[in-house]
């Protein structure tokens, strides 16, 4: 209880030096945030362009991908905000030797990792996951009930856990081939098939990202729940056992990786 | 004059072209995202068309749509290729002192060591690609080879369209004299031009009011005009229109890109560097 404690005073500390450098520039800030709200706002301009020509993808109604789309875009968001620091470690910091300085400190690595940087350019995603929301709510094309908004935020932090765990695992690469930047990158575009129904794609990309690289249960499988196709248990439940599993396996891997870590330079 | 020129700006192109063979893992694991992003696209097309029971969409058939799809992925990997990341760091490190007294054309050095890039990516993976395309399209959808007529004027014109891009990126390059953080323009700039090249969603598909707005931006001659002239989508008038558009965007984009550079050097102060 005590380390909890100490945990969190040490990242309200952390995060408040970090918030004092966003208000140093402030343009970057908006420059990054328009970046992400534009690349999302294209993806729906994109949708909507496509079904000026079409009643409904594979029995999808274009309210119904936009509820996905915003879905998928929350728990990628939430992520992005809280442990963007995990792509300077895959990309510069063990082939730097940046990563020294963690080793050295009595914290938690993960924490150390995580806590160095809050990603600001997120709240665009998050901007955009919200809307999109709130219009498919006013649409009606959700239940919404005690059970479903709990539910809700069960799932947005599951799919949070599956994109850090992605991340983290594909990172401590690094420690071994000392920049796995680009292995990251794969993985983590393949969160791009997620955006749209797994059923169109064919049968190896489906399995690939259900049970590979779990992106499917980040957004189209936990949203079939809510729109009311599928029971809460084989979807958000599935979804939590794979939040976790992948969690444990990624973490472990990432302190055993660390581990194997060898410092570069002088 | 040209055997000054090509001594001069030569070593810039085969050292970039060298710098890619030494580093091929990336480059291969870059390659497997963008080819995602077009397996991503085939699947979702198919099913739209599927969907939507009719032949054509936005003047496209299926078939078509196929050899869309992969000609954008191909146009976009070749021409593509980005002098604005290194203008940025050329500004914020200051090494754009250096590059002003030196007696080389900045502008012209940095697109020489594009072309050195446009030629590996033609090679890899664009061109086993190409083939592959072709292959499929006589082997599995039914249609006949592209004619060489036609994939010439397709060359022709993928050769302008590169020079629009780099003109296009060295003018938003520029921007970095004003802010630091390019990384978030650079993506505003990537979303904006997945649209309007065409890349995103072929140019038929948008609101005739829209498309009136395109034909007068650079933007459509980088990848939705050529990619048209392989599928034979224009008259050999429009062809030659189309090329003749492209040309014209060149010169503009030439002679915009000089006059903000010099706009902007005129006022710059290097500490360092």
């Amino acid at each position: 209880m005590k380390r909890i404690k100490r945990y969190l005073r040490l990242y309200r500390v952390l995060v408040s030096q970090f918030i004092k450098t966003i208000m140093q520039s402030k343009v970057d800030f908006f420059i990054g945030l328009l970046g992400f709200f534009m690349t999302q706002a294209a993806g729906i301009a994109f949708l909507y362009l496509v079904f000026e020509q079409i009643p409904d993808l594979h029995g999808w109604s274009f309210s119904q991908l936009l509820f996905i789309y915003g879905f998928a875009q929350i728990p990628r968001g939430i992520d992005h905000l809280f442990t963007d620091n995990i792509w300077l470690v895959a990309w510069w910091m063990v082939i730097d030797g940046d990563f020294d300085r963690y080793l050295l400190r009595p914290m938690n690595l993960f924490f150390q990792v995580i806590s160095e940087k809050l990603q600001p350019d997120a709240l665009g995603e998050l901007l955009v996951g919200t809307i999109l929301i709130c219009v498919s709510a006013s649409n009606g094309i959700l239940t919404i009930d005690a059970v479903h908004i709990l539910l809700f935020l069960v799932s947005v932090i599951a799919g949070a856990f599956i994109y850090t765990s992605i991340k983290l695992f594909f990172s401590t690469i690094a420690f071994w081939v000392k920049s796995s930047g680009p292995f990251l990158q794969v993985a983590y575009n393949m969160a791009e098939f997620a955006k749209y129904p797994t059923e169109i794609y064919g049968k190896a990309i489906r399995f690939l990202i259900t049970w590979v690289i779990p992106f499917g249960f980040v957004a189209y499988l936990p949203a079939g729940y809510f729109i009311g196709q599928h029971s809460a248990l084989s979807t958000i439940g599935v979804e939590c056992v794979i939040a976790v599993v992948f969690f444990v396996i990624a973490y472990r891997f990432f302190i055993y990786g660390s581990k194997c870590y060898e410092s570069a330079g002088n | 004059m040209i055997r000054h020129f090509m001594h001069t700006y030569l070593p810039f192109a085969s050292n970039e072209l060298k710098r890619n063979l030494a580093y091929k893992g990336a480059f291969y694991l870059f390659i497997v995202c963008d080819l995602m992003e077009v397996f991503i696209s085939y699947y979702l097309w198919m099913a739209i068309y599927q969907s939507s029971g009719k032949g054509t969409l936005g003047g496209l058939s299926k078939n078509e749509m196929v050899v869309y799809v992969i000609m954008v992925f191909i146009t976009s990997t070749i021409i593509m290729q980005s002098i604005s990341r290194t203008v940025s760091r050329d500004v914020v490190k200051g090494n754009i002192a250096m590059t002003l007294i030196k007696p080389v054309d900045y502008r012209i050095s940095l697109i020489s060591g594009q072309v050195g890039n446009l030629i590996y990516h033609f090679i890899v993976p664009s061109l086993f690609v190409w083939i592959f395309l072709e292959v499929y399209k006589v082997t599995v959808l039914g249609e006949p080879l592209v004619s060489p007529g036609r994939a010439a004027l397709y060359l022709i014109s993928i050769c302008l369209s590169f020079l629009i891009y780099v003109l296009f990126d060295f003018c938003f390059g520029m921007v970095a004299f004003f802010t630091t953080y390019i990384f978030g323009l650079s993506m505003a700039k990537e979303v904006l031009l997945s649209f309007l090249t065409g890349r995103l969603i072929p140019i038929s598909f948008f609101p005739e009011a829209f498309r009136k707005v395109f034909e007068y931006l650079p933007f459509e001659s980088m990848v939705y005009s050529p990619v048209m002239i392989y599928l034979g989508k224009y008259s050999v008038r429009e062809t030659l229109f189309v090329i003749g558009r492209q040309a014209a965007w060149v010169i503009i984009l030439y002679l915009l890109g000089s006059f903000i550079w010099k706009k902007v050097t005129n006022r710059l102060i290097v500490l360092g560097g």
